[in-house]
């Protein structure tokens, strides 16, 4: 490593200087200053970002977070039916899976936000995982309307947006995320299915079940 | 009524990240008061998702990654005002002349460096990993990094700049 590597190296991290960088620090003066310089920047840095946390804030965003009129409403519908389910009632539902409820979530909250952070994808890219999760993406299933990568439930999703012949619909490929079997959820006027894939799952989310079954079917046929 | 299991493990998140979370949500608003709703908000995102996470070491980068995408949003559905300088933050923050000039450079850094900054100093992101949140380049953030502290230093030391401009 000679100066100029170390500088730019120090210019974007001093904090993670690797050994190599630090041994050239160690035996170059001009450096060593420069490095020095740099640590009492990052030093002032964290002290000017320090801003005081308002008193009482972190309480009240968890209060409210808790009450959230949406999710209120979604336990009070599970207490209710539990209670049937007490009283000897036959209850004919089945609660939503998370995953598939925040692919649905994603699509209403986050997916346009997303396609505008999103930088351009390589549909070469796109195709390569899904040989490699043994998901089949014909032509069939629609027109194309947007491929990227975005963080989705802790992961890295690949997402495509297609228009098909029974409205929209949203893929997130989920290399790494493991699903033992089909779920799914139906939520704000959309439903979703999580299924099982090669090394990972896949989840559609669309605005029809007949929209839905057809994605599912085109994907695990081809 | 909450699933235990559930509530305590959005409760270790929350008490582990709120204070970097809303230093960063005031930083991207530069305004207190903006800064709170922003939190709040997308703390409530946060719990509605809450339960399909599984990946715990992603966490926190998928909570940064809330709030800055709710800043966002909040910026598109209305002209964000002027910021205005909160005197109580600036003071507890920055005790010296050159906190001060520290402090006025942050606030005039490009939105774009500023927030690769703000997730690499509070968030403690690798490159990579501000890569993925900002949905850029690892070069690209690297560069944005790179100008963020030209700019600090420039400001703080107009004579180190030139030497910065070498590297």
């Amino acid at each position: 490593m000679n100066c100029l590597e170390l500088r730019r190296a120090v210019m974007v991290d001093p904090r993670r200087l690797d050994t190599e960088a630090l041994a050239h620090a160690e035996r170059c003066d001009v450096c060593r200053g420069f490095l020095a310089d740099a640590l009492e920047l990052e030093a002032g840095l964290d002290a000017a970002l320090s801003v005081s946390v308002p008193h009482g804030l972190k309480e009240r965003a968890m209060g409210r977070a808790r009450d959230d009129p949406r999710l209120s409403r979604r336990y009070a519908l599970a207490a209710g039916l539990m209670l049937a389910i007490g009283a000897g009632t036959t209850i004919l539902w089945r609660q939503n899976d998370p995953l598939a409820l925040a692919g649905i979530d994603f699509v209403v909250f986050e997916e346009s936000q997303a396609i505008l952070d999103a930088k351009p994808s390589d549909p070469d890219d796109l195709a390569r995982v899904a040989v490699q999760m043994g998901i089949n993406l014909p032509w069939q299933l629609g027109e194309l309307r947007y491929i990227g990568t975005c963080p989705f439930a802790g992961t890295m999703a690949h997402h495509v947006v297609l228009k098909t012949a029974y409205g929209k619909a949203t893929l997130l490929l989920l290399p790494g995320r493991t699903q033992l079997s089909r779920a799914a959820a139906v939520a704000r006027g959309l439903e979703a299915v999580v299924a099982p894939a090669t090394g990972g799952s896949v989840a559609i989310i669309a605005d029809s079940s007949r929209s839905l079954a057809r994605i599912e079917e085109s994907l695990q046929n081809g | 009524m909450l699933v235990p299991g559930r509530n305590a493990g959005f409760e270790l998140a929350v008490n582990a990240y709120f204070n970097d979370l809303y230093r960063f949500a005031y930083w991207l608003c530069r305004n207190r008061w903006q800064a709170e709703d922003l939190v709040q908000e997308s703390l409530v995102r946060a719990w509605r998702s809450w339960q399909g996470l599984r990946d715990e070491r992603a966490v926190k980068v998928w909570l940064f990654t809330i709030v800055r995408r709710e800043f966002h949003r909040a910026v598109s559905r209305a002209a964000r005002p002027e910021p205005v300088t909160d005197a109580d933050d600036l003071a507890s923050s920055a005790d010296m002349a050159s906190g001060m000039d520290l402090t006025r450079a942050l606030r005039e850094l490009p939105d774009d460096s500023r927030e690769a900054l703000l997730m690499q100093v509070l968030g403690g992101f690798s490159c990579s990993e501000i890569a993925s949140a900002l949905g850029a380049s690892e070069g690209a953030v690297m560069t944005r990094l790179t100008r963020a502290r030209q700019v600090l230093r420039r400001r703080l030391d107009p004579a180190d700049a030139r030497g910065m401009r070498q590297a």
